[in-house]
């Protein structure tokens, strides 16, 4: 008999005998295997019996997922976080900074200069490359280094699973998976890692809804956004006693619109788009483990903050570039940058935006921290205000709110500008870190492109109807 | 105006012409496929009828063709003049039998549904109801190379989700397995292999009594009148023609019965119990998932602590604690719950 | 039952030649052995991964942490081995593709030494990916890890009575305080080379019909491939409708897979290898 024969035998007499074992093949095997594996255990494990009077374990679980503590537990837990992240990264982000663009920005236009490098030359690589990577870096970086460490910390020690345990119940009722609220925690760091994040989630379905809906966290890009244009439009409508309560307020309702976006998404899309994809709950509840803390905070620097930085490096040099060539570029009499800010206008003004905004967030899709720069280098460019900025091309921040509220006014801005710009500013495409990541991750580009145009179009309508709405109104 | 309107006229007239009889994708051409896609379509569900009373070993007439398919009589015979003409099956008086190439292409049918509803009961979160509708259309949509495929793929899986055999790429199917219920002696054990789906009305009682493939039985009583027998811990009672048309394959003796009513679900924390089963309902991703975290007859499994909103609950599997939600715990049956020690 | 070696005790045993290991991070271009590290997720297979190699991969207290397969090598004893990192799964006979990687490896790819991280904390949870990886290859380790937690929550684990039942040499550790560790490195290398030979454990419990239909194939495969190691193995997953491994089967790959006794490698180390 030929080999190959004998090969195709046993071949038909595995299909053969797969009719006479039945369906539950897999049932008896998987029974086998545990009948040994118990057998084994009850051997060679022996277990003090006399209970210890206080199990350390049992008693943590008892309180943090218990009735009354539970919930407030999580939430102090959560303020502390996000409170020791905003005071911690005040100080490095304003050294970081007035390092680069107070020191390193203006010295390397004089050895440019001293280099007699070409006027262009020297625009696209210092005014726009460069900027436009110091002021991701000296946004992104100090907060992030220090969410992500405090966050691995929980992680390690093994609270975040009773979070998710916790908080299943909601997420279940939009069809998503507990360790959701995870992942949505990460993505007010920093939509990339949140998308990473959503790794731990194993079952198909809730992974790719988690990862669709990781945008509606307002990540740590946009938080200044809001805060700047909070503090400006809606801040200033109070007795300046409430100006900053309010304006606080105002920033967390647009964060909790984000989390009933979530919701709401998740839902629509756990029962139309993603009805068909396999779906399997699990969630196991680690034993608590003592975080090694110096080895926490070197790996989650490494392997989060270093490469999701990295990667907006990259993402952040050729927006620097095309910033400065939209504002520089010359057609017919004026920067293509004006062409295709009157060109936008109509309908950024239609759904309560402008030309503006429309044209910031397409050239500054890399990251969300230079949104705002370009915004106002372009107010200047297209309300063509003498003696405020740096010249064309040229991102910048003003020192003072109320500066600032007289630029963006001198260019047509009114209140209503500010809040569909804070609605927007939630509502958008991700950036282009966070759709390379998705990209990545699902290794779709229908998924990653449903996660760009769904908060999009969203945003489009919410801004439309916003509008009208405040129009209508009168205001 | 008028210099216009003939010519205007002649254009429309071509563009009519035009998306009426453009070839392949014109809209006479789709009303034609349309047609005979319909006519392809009751001609396979009639190959398939005839293939299942040759496998049960009854006889296939125009009456019970008609009855199978939903069509009138009169339409069913010029179906079947096709049908013999195409050679796929011939008559003996009343009786249809199928030819072995009309055999051929009913078990290619046959093969793509079952494997289209395997598919969807492993591989998708669709539920029960839908599978049987969407293989249906399914089934006459898969050519056999993408059958083929799809079965490569999944691992030539032998049977489908309501434990019926799927035909093999060469269309063989292994011999009907399982006996009656009816010829069960009382206190024997069995398997459910196969709930008959014709006719519809015992078929409807059948689903309704909850019974489904695997399932195992129990015979408590029987009489002329009713048979009585006990399933994943509740009563039956069924009349001995309904019964008969439930194919069980029955069980060693030595197995302990299986005695339960209840589920994970009613386990409170401080409970501890016996898992007896996981339902048949929990199947694919799922099933294999409970299964290799150890959720298997014979486990003790107690549960721990439920979370502040009342679900999921976290109950000690082998050692491990794990959460589950409470549609997941009723899939799984239980002995008798006890307080942990 | 014999009492636990207390902490340190690896330390001043003569299996600790400390001197002689070298982490090589990634920088192994010549390897003479290829080891595969599988187990549960969560069982600080991560952890015990890095303190081998010297390398830093992130781990976390998370079931499903690592995704991609890592790899990293150290040398012992003049010999330098190849370490490669396999998702952790909790079984091998599902149809995830985590466990479609660690499976294909740990058979085709063919490991000298598969050492196998259990959670001393789940214990039984664990020995049911041990008896499967133990289906597939006899040349594994298991490693006890977690003993400190094991410790903290009273639990004794007799890796005597363990490793007389799994046929292999059972290893405790504490991956996290670097406990075990170089004992765990001792143990592969003497089942790479030969120094101990392994008789794994088989399933036993399955039922009667099953029973028959894997030897009547085990049969079948004796004739076309002899001496397959694996054929129990093979014939359940046959039974099962893998289409690798029918693949493997219709292609003849299987029959490449049969190799030399245990310990015969080690004459002649294949020098860069790979």
């Amino acid at each position: 008999m030929s080999p190959a024969n004998s090969r195709e035998e046993v071949l038909e007499a595995a299909a053969n005998l797969r009719w006479e074992v039945g369906p539950d093949l897999h049932d008896s095997l998987m029974e086998a295997l545990y009948t040994d594996a118990a057998r084994i255990s009850d051997r060679v494990l022996s277990r003090d019996d006399a209970r210890p009077a206080f199990d350390l374990d049992r008693t943590i679980d008892r309180l943090v997922t218990s009735r009354w503590l539970g919930f407030p537990i999580m939430m102090l837990l959560m303020a502390v976080v996000l409170w020791v992240t905003i005071t911690g990264a005040n100080v490095p982000s304003s050294l970081l900074s007035s390092l680069f663009l107070e020191t390193l920005h203006p010295a390397l236009k004089q050895a440019a200069a001293a280099a007699g490098l070409a006027w262009w030359l020297d625009g696209l690589l210092i005014d726009g490359m460069f900027l436009a990577v110091a002021w991701v870096v000296s946004v992104m970086l100090p907060p992030m280094a220090i969410f992500f460490p405090l966050f691995t910390l929980l992680e390690d020690f093994g609270y975040l699973p009773r979070v998710a345990f916790n908080l299943d119940r909601w997420f279940k009722m939009a069809g998503a998976h507990g360790k959701q609220a995870l992942t949505m925690a990460m993505g007010y760091g920093c939509n990339a890692a949140g998308v990473v994040a959503t790794r731990v989630i194993d079952s198909p379905r809730e992974r790719l809804i988690a990862t669709l809906t990781n945008n509606f966290s307002l990540c740590n890009g946009r938080w200044p956004t809001q805060i700047l244009i909070a503090t400006i439009f809606i801040g200033s409508l109070a007795p300046p006693a409430l100006a900053g309560l309010v304006s606080a307020g105002s920033v967390m309702a647009v964060v909790l619109l984000g989390v009933g976006g979530t919701f709401l998404v998740s839902w629509g899309l756990s029962r139309t788009l993603l009805k068909g994809e396999a779906s399997a709950f699990s969630l196991e509840l680690p034993p608590y483990r003592p975080p090694r803390i110096l080895q926490t905070i070197y790996t989650s620097l490494i392997d989060r903050t270093l490469i999701v930085l990295w990667r907006a490096v990259v993402f952040s040099v050729p927006a620097g570039a095309a910033i400065w060539l939209v504002s520089n570029t010359h057609v017919g009499g004026a920067s293509l940058a004006e062409h295709l800010i009157q060109g936008m206008n109509p309908f950024g003004l239609l759904i309560g935006l402008n030309g503006v905004i429309l044209l910031a967030y397409i050239i500054a899709i890399p990251a969300n921290e230079i949104v705002i720069p370009t915004v106002l280098m372009l107010t200047v460019v297209s309300a063509g205000l003498p003696g405020v900025g740096e010249g064309a091309g040229v991102m910048f921040e003003l020192d003072s709110a109320s500066a600032t509220l007289g630029v963006l006014e001198a260019d047509g801005w009114t209140l209503l500008t500010g809040i569909n710009l804070m609605l927007f500013s939630l509502l958008h495409n991700p950036c282009s870190t966070t759709l390379y990541t998705i990209w990545k991750e699902t290794g779709s580009v229908k998924w990653t492109a449903a996660s760009a145009l769904l908060p999009v179009a969203m945003g489009f309508v919410v801004c439309f109807c916003v509008a009208q709405a405040f129009r209508w109104l009168g205001g | 105006m008028n210099e216009l309107t003939g010519p205007l006229l002649a254009v429309l007239a071509a563009l009519a012409i035009y998306f009426l009889f453009r070839p392949g994708r014109g809209w006479l051409e789709r009303w034609r496929r349309r047609l005979r896609l319909s006519d392809r379509v009751l001609s396979e569900d009639a190959l398939k009828h005839l293939y299942h009373c040759e496998y049960e070993q009854r006889v296939a007439t125009v009456q019970s063709l008609s009855g199978a398919l939903g069509t009138p009589v009169e339409k069913v015979a010029g179906l079947v003049q096709r049908i013999e003409a195409g050679e796929l099956a011939t008559s003996e008086g009343a009786s249809l039998r199928l030819t072995p190439k009309g055999r051929e292409y009913a078990l290619r049918i046959i093969r793509a549904h079952r494997l289209w509803e395997r598919y969807l009961s492993e591989e998708t979160g669709l539920k029960e109801p839908d599978w049987h509708k969407r293989a249906e259309q399914q089934e006459h949509r898969l050519t056999s190379s993408e059958a083929d495929a799809l079965a490569a793929r999944m691992g030539n899986p032998p049977f489908d989700p309501h434990g019926d055999p799927i035909p093999t790429q060469r269309g063989q199917l292994p011999p009907r397995r399982g006996q009656p219920l009816t010829s069960l002696a009382v206190g024997e054990r069995a398997r459910i292999a196969h709930l008959e789906d014709e006719p519809e009305a015992v078929y409807a009682q059948l689903v309704a009594e909850g019974l489904h493939p695997l399932m195992a039985v129990q015979l408590t009583h029987v009489s002329a009148e009713r048979i009585c027998f006990r399933a994943e811990g509740e009563e039956h009672v069924l009349a001995p023609i309904v019964a008969a048309n439930v194919a069980v394959v029955p069980l060693p003796r030595e197995q302990p019965v299986e005695e339960s009513l209840e589920t994970l679900a009613v386990l409170e924390p401080g409970q501890e119990a016996t898992v007896v089963g996981l339902s048949p309902n929990c199947r694919g991703l799922e099933r294999r998932r409970l299964m290799d975290l150890g959720l298997l007859p014979g486990t003790v499994v107690a549960a721990e602590m439920r979370s502040p909103v009342g679900d999921p609950t976290a109950f000690r599997i082998r050692g491990a604690l794990i959460a589950l939600r409470g549609e997941q715990a009723a899939n799984i049956r239980i002995g008798s719950r006890r307080q942990v020690a | 039952m014999k009492p636990n070696p207390p902490p340190g005790a690896c330390e001043i045993c003569p299996a600790h030649h400390s001197a002689n290991l070298k982490r090589l991070g990634v920088n192994m271009d010549r390897y003479h052995f290829v080891v595969a590290l599988a187990g549960n997720p969560n069982t600080g297979k991560s952890t015990l991964f890095n303190s081998l190699t010297g390398l830093r991969q992130h781990t976390g207290n998370w079931p499903g942490k690592t995704v991609t397969r890592a790899e990293g090598g150290f040398a012992y004893q003049g010999s330098n081995y190849k370490l490669v990192d396999l998702p952790g799964t909790y079984s091998l006979l599902s149809t995830s593709t985590d466990e479609e990687i660690a499976r294909d490896f740990i058979l085709f790819g063919q490991p000298d030494v598969t050492v196998i991280v259990v959670d001393a904390t789940r214990l039984e949870r664990n020995l049911n990916l041990v008896c499967q990886v133990l289906e597939i290859t006899g040349r594994a380790v298991v490693c006890l890890n977690l003993m400190d937690e094991a410790e903290r929550h009273r639990l004794t684990v007799d890796e005597r009575s363990l490793a007389r039942e799994l046929g292999v040499p059972v290893v405790p550790a504490a991956a996290r305080q670097g406990r075990g560790v170089p004992m765990l490195i001792d143990m592969i290398h003497q089942v790479a080379t030969g120094g101990f030979v392994c008789k794994p454990h088989r399933i036993q419990s399955e039922p009667p019909a099953l029973k028959r239909a894997v030897s009547l194939l085990v049969e079948k495969l004796g004739a076309a491939f002899p001496d397959l190691p694996n054929a129990r193995w093979v014939a359940l997953r046959l039974l099962e409708g893998d289409a690798r491994i029918e693949e493997a089967v219709r292609s003849g790959e299987l029959a490449g897979l049969v190799r030399a006794p245990q310990g015969a490698a080690t004459a002649a180390p294949a020098e860069g290898a790979g």
